[in-house]
Order: structure tokens, then sequence, then C-alpha cells
């Protein structure tokens, strides 16, 4: 078991530079020992951790204990009171040698010998903890609020075309009527957008292409380009071309808010080397759009922003005609099933779409949820479906269907855009929309103006009391969150190319 | 003094083909070494496929495989309190002092300690692995550890990193918890020129000791061996993305890697893409005893892992003889001394960085790769791990005294807590139960007091006079001894 005399002696133990916070012969251990970093945990803070961060007995004040659990701006109160009190300045008694957080030097200390300076000292506390205010949080919340108050008008109307009270026809009529101006209103910010973003992008002298290229190619390598019929086939699913349609311009969304300078690039691209001003609309969405990348490259005569118009009037129709199409089929779609099973699956599809959908303003990192927003539309569409089925006539069917996909498909996209757009108009949609919501269910439960002038007042009220006793809610949990990170924690890789 | 010790756990035998080293062969080692030292032990675990019954191994450990329900990987359906009985049965006839389970997810193991604890035994936990807090699963992981824990007399971990998350995971004291590593069986593990050397130890001669093997010139073929599960955790993507740069920016340089997993369609997706077959050679899975000649065939190792305990496989690779190059995660930079390794934090573009640094140094001959074993060696020892672990029996036993165990360091601060030596008293157990948690606490003070009753119950039913005694192997005299007499013949 001896080693080779040839053998060198071990080199002298280095410690491997695991603490980032004692970089080797930087400081004097002395100086380093008399002073207790407050930052860093003391051993006996591990099981008496519970007991600090918590904090059970009624922390004094909200700010300061947010500040303390913030961790690295400011000391860690509890511990350093502690040590201080307990372990005088924290000197620990000299040793032949110091301890080193190392598995293959043998040392002198026992092997359940827990050193103050080193334990626990790359722990980190609710690193990334962003404190809530409270009127942004309300104001957050109206995005839940309006989705909230879409659905209970869509039930609302269901509810009323099945006791007779409502003619289907005019409340798709009334929705027709606000999805046109919705979607008039929209087309002219997109187009403001663009004709800015032009502007803009004319200014820069685009250099560099690499991106727009491939996202030209790609529209331009769209297999599916004379397959019409094929496609419209596949259309005829009345979900599919809803979500291809919702998609399309969620798309465009992202692409118009989020990658701004790739879009300004492909526009500069586009425009230097055509010649032909084009639309952004047709390079972006070309991959995911059959329709209209064929447009592009058929219909050239007409402006890009006609093109685009014709391809949206397009789609309506092919909706429009596929429901109708398919109304006598849905209305006896459930004719087998009982109406309570109806009413109970409904119930939970609606809810459904409201937990999963997404409500995020499609920017930045939260653009990818959890849930593909796919989920949500598809869950109120087959509500919308076997609620539909219910109902006792085509046009009922068929009205019913339309309404739906105004509601849960196009009316996100329009709140969305929005939002984004003026603040002002996002408050005052939801205030209608508060308003109509509560006025829809007075009518409902007991009919008659009062009862909707009662219920819009107390709806109001009620969402007033709700929007901002959650709010209030949630910041008060704030001080039980208690986020722990430390070095057994999975390191994220970070990998910049992807191979496949 | 020697002591009856039962080792419990799930994950016993190796499992077939697949190359897992942590519980199941570090489990059989350090049994063998206890036994060396004059212990008794024995090892519970559940029944295999064809594998059911008791079953004794080299030097009389005994295995008692428990007839059990598998529900994943080897991992028994927890039923909280099913295995009392027949646990009961093997200690009484055994005459257990000290039950020692082993692996945080074995159900098994935490049955086994609160049983014998209910019994009144000395109990010890070893913890190999580490877990997070956030997400859900951790989080209910973290209160079965908890309850496995409440009542433990000690906890071994494997390196300081899982002392700190076991200790945060399980509200420990922290002198309540040793660490000691796990270890190689350094004569599996050495490098080609060590073959003749290792055969005959004592017969070694000055023209046997070790040639430095012919120094790599600046030119020569790089090797770099990577061995490990290919998994998400194991740091596959990490490795399938710097593959090709390492290769494009090393020319002479090729790649051998065994394992399998998940990822593995990845990993050859990536070679065919790139066209790599001819520089990156893939061995599929590799059993245990093979593992040395794959690592032998290489000059470094790469370990690209999210996440490791101690990872005993890059000591196993620095015994061997190789430069190691590793994440710098978890345990890992406790293992291995700075001249053995170099460091990447768990990025594409560092460990390519790192890699091309470490096949610099092979070249210019910076890097004796040549001791390592030797240092290996020396820092690695089964028989250290057994002294150090008997001396965790001795202190939790009560034959070293509570002062000395746990150390005490005036002014220090925290040997207020005076629960460190804890009392089989049904009414401390629950106390140490009820503080897990609002309703876990009550929970498990529930369990408690169930498993108690049935203990009360078995006592009358089965009384222990009528279980029959095992005789227990004969002994060696311990192994300090035999040497000794050795010599003198």
């Amino acid at each position: 078991m001896t080693s080779p005399p040839s053998l060198d002696p071990f080199p002298p133990p280095i410690p491997v530079d695991t603490h980032p916070n004692r970089a080797p012969g930087s400081k004097s251990p002395e100086l380093e020992r008399s002073l207790p970093d407050p930052n860093r945990l003391a051993p006996e803070d591990a099981y008496f951790a519970p007991s600090l961060s918590r904090g059970r007995s009624a922390p004094s004040n909200y700010e300061e204990n947010l500040r303390s659990m913030n961790g690295e701006s400011s000391a860690h109160i509890g511990s350093a009171a502690l040590r201080k009190k307990l372990g005088g300045a924290g000197r620990r008694r000299k040793r032949k040698s110091a301890w080193k957080k190392l598995l293959w030097v043998k040392q002198s200390y026992p092997d359940n010998y827990t050193d103050t300076e080193t334990f626990l000292d790359h722990l980190q506390r609710n690193p990334r903890v962003r404190p809530y205010d409270f009127w942004p949080l309300v104001a957050d919340s109206t995005v839940i609020v309006q989705h909230v108050c879409s659905v209970v008008i869509f039930v609302c109307c269901f509810v009323g075309i099945v006791q007779d009270r409502v003619s289907p026809v005019s409340i798709v009529c009334w929705g027709s009527v606000g999805t046109a101006v919705g979607w008039i209103l929209w087309d002219n910010w997109i187009w403001k957008e663009h004709e800015e973003s032009v502007q803009s992008a004319n200014g820069i002298t685009g250099s560099d292409d690499g991106s727009s290229s491939t996202s030209f190619a790609s529209a331009v390598d769209t297999p599916a380009n004379d397959t019409q019929s094929d496609y419209t086939k596949t259309n005829a699913i009345h979900g599919l071309g809803l979500s291809m349609n919702g998609n399309e311009s969620k798309e465009q969304f992202a692409h118009r808010s989020a990658d701004f300078s790739e879009s300004i690039d492909t526009v500069t691209h586009l425009t230097g080397q055509n010649g032909v001003p084009s639309a952004p609309g047709s390079s972006i969405i070309g991959t995911t759009d059959p329709f209209i990348s064929q447009d592009t490259h058929r219909v050239s005569t007409l402006s890009p922003r006609n093109r685009q118009r014709l391809t949206t009037v397009k789609s309506a129709f092919l909706i429009y005609f596929a429901l109708l199409g398919l109304s006598p089929i849905l209305k006896s779609l459930t004719k087998s099933t009982a109406s309570d099973s109806i009413w109970a699956m409904s119930c939970w599809l609606l809810i459904m779409n409201i937990f999963s959908f997404d409500y995020g303003s499609g920017e930045g990192a939260g653009a990818t949820t959890k849930f593909p927003a796919s989920l949500s539309t598809n869950a109120a569409v087959m509500a919308s479906t076997v609620l539909a089925s219910r109902l006792p006539s085509t046009t009922h069917v068929f009205s019913l269907m339309l309404f739906s996909m105004e509601v849960f498909g196009l009316f996100p996209i329009f709140r969305r855009q929005l939002r984004q757009k003026s603040w002002t108009g996002h408050v005052l949609l939801t205030l209608i929309l508060v308003i109509v919501a509560g006025g829809a269910v007075g009518v409902t439960l007991s009919g008659g103006w009062a009862a909707a002038i009662i219920g819009s007042v107390l709806g109001g009220i009620l969402t007033a009391f709700v929007m901002g006793g959650c709010s209030w809610w949630l910041i008060s949990l704030q001080k039980y969150k208690n986020v722990v990170i430390g070095p057994w924690d999975p390191a994220r890789p970070i990998i910049r190319r992807h191979w496949n | 003094m020697p002591y009856n010790i039962a080792m419990v756990s799930d994950f016993f035998f190796p499992q077939s083909a697949r190359y897992l080293v942590a519980p199941p062969a570090l489990l059989l080692i350090a049994s063998q070494k206890l036994i060396d030292r004059g212990h008794k032990v024995i090892v519970i675990t559940h029944a295999y496929k064809g594998r059911t019954g008791v079953r004794y191994l080299t030097n009389g450990l005994k295995i008692y495989h428990v007839p059990f329900f598998v529900i994943y990987r080897e991992t028994t359906f927890p039923t909280v309190f099913s295995f009392f009985p027949i646990f009961r049965n093997i200690v009484i006839r055994e005459e257990i002092d000290i039950v020692h389970g082993h692996a945080s997810l074995s159900s098994f193991c935490g049955e086994a300690i609160l049983h014998a604890r209910t019994m009144g035994l000395r109990t010890v936990f070893t913890d190999h692995s580490l877990f997070g807090f956030a997400d859900a699963a951790s989080i209910l992981t973290n209160k079965l550890l908890k309850f496995t824990l409440s009542d433990v007399d000690h906890a071994i971990c494997v390196s300081h990193t899982c002392k700190e998350n076991t200790v945060l995971r399980a509200s420990l004291d922290p002198l309540m918890v040793s660490v000691i590593p796990n270890a190689v069986v350094a004569e599996n593990f050495c490098p080609l020129s060590h073959t003749t050397r290792a055969s005959d130890q004592g017969l070694s001669s000055p023209a046997d000791a070790p040639m430095s093997p012919r120094p790599i010139g600046p030119d020569d073929p790089i090797t770099i061996v990577v061995i490990s599960r290919l998994f998400y955790n194991k740091g596959t993507d990490l490795l399938i993305a710097s593959i090709p740069r390492i290769l494009a920016s090393n020319p002479n340089t090729r790649f051998i890697i065994a394992g399998s997993g998940p990822k593995a369609i990845d990993l050859e997706q990536m070679l065919e893409r790139n066209v790599l077959q001819d520089k990156v050679e893939l061995l599929g899975s590799v059993r245990h005893e093979e593992v040395r000649d794959v690592m032998v065939r290489g000059d470094i190792y790469l370990h690209p892992s999210l996440t490791e305990a101690f990872g005993t496989v890059i000591v196993e690779a620095a015994s061997c003889g190789l430069y190691v190059v590793c994440t710098r995660v978890g345990g890992i930079p406790e293992v291995l001394p700075q001249h053995m390794t170099t460091f990447a934090k768990p990025e594409e573009d560092d460990i390519v960085l790192a890699t091309s640094k470490a096949i610099a140094a092979l070249r210019s001959n910076k890097v004796r790769t040549d001791r390592f074993h030797d240092q290996v060696k020396m820092m690695y020892s089964w028989r250290d791990v057994a002294a150090r672990t008997e001396r965790v029996y001795e202190g939790i036993i009560g034959d070293i005294s509570p002062e000395e165990f746990y150390g005490y360091y005036p002014g220090q601060g925290w040997e207020a807590s005076g629960d460190r030596v804890r009392s089989f008293a049904l009414i401390d157990r629950l106390k140490r139960y009820y503080g897990c948690g609002v309703w876990a606490g009550k929970l498990f003070c529930l369990c408690v007091v169930i498993d108690f009753l049935i203990y009360v119950f078995l006592e009358m039913w089965f009384p222990r006079a009528n279980i029959d005694i095992a005789r227990s192997w004969p002994k060696k005299p311990p192994a300090s001894k035999t040497q000794t007499t050795r010599s003198v013949r």
C-alpha cells in the first residue's frame, strides 16, 4: 500500500475555487474571520430556518420583510443578530490548519465537522423576487376580468337563446357588427404601425439580410401553393379554420412586437430587392398560411394592403359557409346525450378555457406559456359546439357557433392589440364588458331593465372588490415566498446552437 | 466492539446491463469492508426476478430478498406498515444493533428506519443524491425525507454539497450529518501501464516502477472518453452541442461515448448530420466490469453533468490515469484536486474551451497523468470509508461520548440543541415528528402511533422467545490481526 519512492509527495492542497466569496489569497484569513458576513447563513440557520424566514410572529412591516427576502441588497438581519449573540465576533478557536471544503484531503477534523464560514455560503434566498405593487397589479388583472366577462356574456346569450328571450339572429348580427368594427380598427392600427416601421426602416441602410432572406426563402418554398381545393377541404373542419385564422394574426403580432428589428430587416430587404412595396404580412405569414403566399405571387396588381384585406374577407367567408354547412350536423351531434351531461361538460370546458387562456401580452419570454393558446380556444369551441347541439333549429346553431367564434377566436386578438395601442381604450373596454356582463346576468336571472341595471351595478362593485382583494391577497402572500437556490440545483445548460 | 448491522436498500443488486454505480456496488463493497473490520453485516432488499430468499455472498454477507411489489425501476411500492412483521423477524433473528438505510428515494429504507426506531434500534441514513426545492416532485420527496430523517440518529452524505442539501431538506442539525465520500476500488481502475504491477503487488522491483508512458506529442491523437447515462440531467445536450466544435477546433481528436438513454437518438442524429461517425465511437451501455477497459483507451474524461452529488465516475477516470474535464456543479468541485481536473461552467462555449485547454495541456506534457492512479489510491479507499462509517456507528451507539462525537466547540454557538442523542421514548419521537409540518406532522404522528401499536401487537402474538436466533457466520479475526499473523509466518 505504500506509494513507490519515485512518487512525489502530494502537492500542497490548493483549495479549488469553490467559494467565489473568498478568492484565494485576496484576503487574509484573520480579517475574514473577524468580519462575519451577514449575507452568509450560519449553520444554525439551516435548522432554525422555518422559524426565521417565515416570521410566524406577525412581521411588523411588509416592506422590511421584502427587503430581507431579497437577501443580497440588505443584511440577513435575523441570522446576523443570532450569530452576534451566540458567537461573540464569530471567531473560531484556532486550529492547526483551516478546514477545507474538499473531499480528497485528509483533514484533522471529524466527519461531522461543520464549518461556520463555508457552510451554506452558496445558498441564495429569493434571488429573483421582485415585489409587486398594488395598482399595477390591479391594472394587470383587467385582462383576466375582460376574458371572464366575455365568457359570462357568451353564456348569458346562450341562456337567452335557449329560453327564447333573445333571437339568435339579433345576437349574431350585433356580434358581427362588433367584429367588423373591431377588425377595421385593428386593420388601421396594423397599417399605421407598418408604415411607421417602413419609414424608420428607410432611414436605416439595410446591410445584413441573412435572416430575412431565409424567411423569404421559406415563404417561397411553401409546398401547398397550388392545392387550394385540398386546403379548402381541410379548412372545412370548423375548428381548424378558426385556429388558422387566430394563429396567423397571433404570429403577426409576435413578429410585430417582439422581433421588431427583424421585421424591419425583412422589409428593407424586400423593398430593396423587388422594387415593389411588399406587405410585411406576406413575407412573415407566408410560412404558415399558404393562402397569402399564393396571393403574393399571383395577384400582385392589388396593393398589399388590399390584398391582405381580401385574404381576410376570403377566410371570413370560408368560415361562414363552412359553419353554415356544418350546422345541421352539429344540431344532432349530441342527441343521444342527456342535457345534464352537456351542462356539466360545457361548464368544465369553459372553466378550462378561462384557466388556460393566454393572458400574456405575447411579448418576450412570457410568450412561451405552459399551455398552448390553442388549448384554450379549442376548449371554448368544443363547449360552444356541445351547447349549440341543444338548440332547436339550424339557424340557432349557426348563430351560436358564429358568435362563439367571434367571442373566443377573434375578440381576444382585438383585446390584446387594443391593450398595446391605447390604455384608455383598454380600461374603457373593461368597464363596458363588466357592465354588460353584469347586466346580462341580471337579465338572465330575473329579466327586465331594472334587473339589468341592478346587475351591472352589483357586478361592477363585485368586480372591483374582487380585483382589489385578490391583488392585496397576492401581495400579502409574498412574504411566504421562500425560494432556496444553491449548488445542488441542476444547472441550466447554456447551448448556443440546436442540432435539430 | 463489533456491531450487527443491517443495510437496507431498494437498490442492491446491479441491474442488468445498465451502467449504474451508485448505491448497489458501493453498498456491496462497503459491507465487505465492514465485515473485514469484524462487524456482522446483513443486507435487506426486495426480491428480484429469479433472486429470492436468503443468499450468501463472499465473507458470509447474508442477503435477505424480501418479497415485495416493485413499481418503477426497482423501487418498491410504499406501504408504510406491511414490511414490519418480516422486518422485525429478521432483526430479532440476526440480533441487529444498527439499521443503516441507503438512498433517499427508497421507500423500503424509510420504512425500515421507522420500524427500527419503534423497536429501539439506532439508525443511520446515507444520502446519495441532490434534490432541488422548486418543483412539486421535490416537495413531496423532501417531505418523505423529512419523515425518514426526523427520528434518525445520524445521516451520512457523500459530499459537503450533499450535506448542505440534506440539512436543508430535512431540517437536521448539521452536526448530525457526516460527510463520508464514496471510494473506488483502485485495483479495478488502474491505467494500462499498471497492469503488471497490480497482479503481483508484493514482487514489485524497481524496474517495474511506473514507467511513464510514451509522452504525448503535440500532434498525437487524443481520445476523449464519456461514460454516462444519456439523460438530460447528465448534460447530454451540452455534450451533443460541444462535440462538433471540439472536433473542429482540435485536429486529431476522437471521442468514445459509452452509455445509453433517451438522448442517444439525439446524439446519433448529431453524428449523422455532421458526418462524425469515424471520429466518435458509440459503445452503447457498458457493464460495470468493462468500464475500466473503456476508460484506459482514452486520455481525457469529459463529464458534462448538470447535477451530481459526488461523481464516482470521475474518481474512477482519474484512477485510470485520465485527465478530467467536468462541469462545476454539485459536489464535483470537492472531489478531485486541481491538477487532475479542468472545470467548466455548464455552458457549451465553456466546455469547448475547457476541453481544448485540457487537450493543449496534455499535448504539451504539462500533466503527469501517470501519477494519478497512485494519488487517487491514497485519496479514496474503501478501508478508509469503512473506518469512518464505523466511527459513526460508535458515536450513535454511545461507545464514543457525545461530547467527543459531536464535538465541543465553545463559542461556536450551536451546541444548544441537546436532542442529538435521540431517545426512544414515544413521546419524544412524536414531538420530533410533529414539527414536520402543519398537516404532515399530524399525519406522521399518526403513522408513528400506529407503528407502535403494531409493534406491541406483534410482541404479543409473535413473542420474541419463539423466534430462533440465526448463527452468525464464523468470523475471521479482525483485519489488522490477520495481516500481522501473516507477516509473522
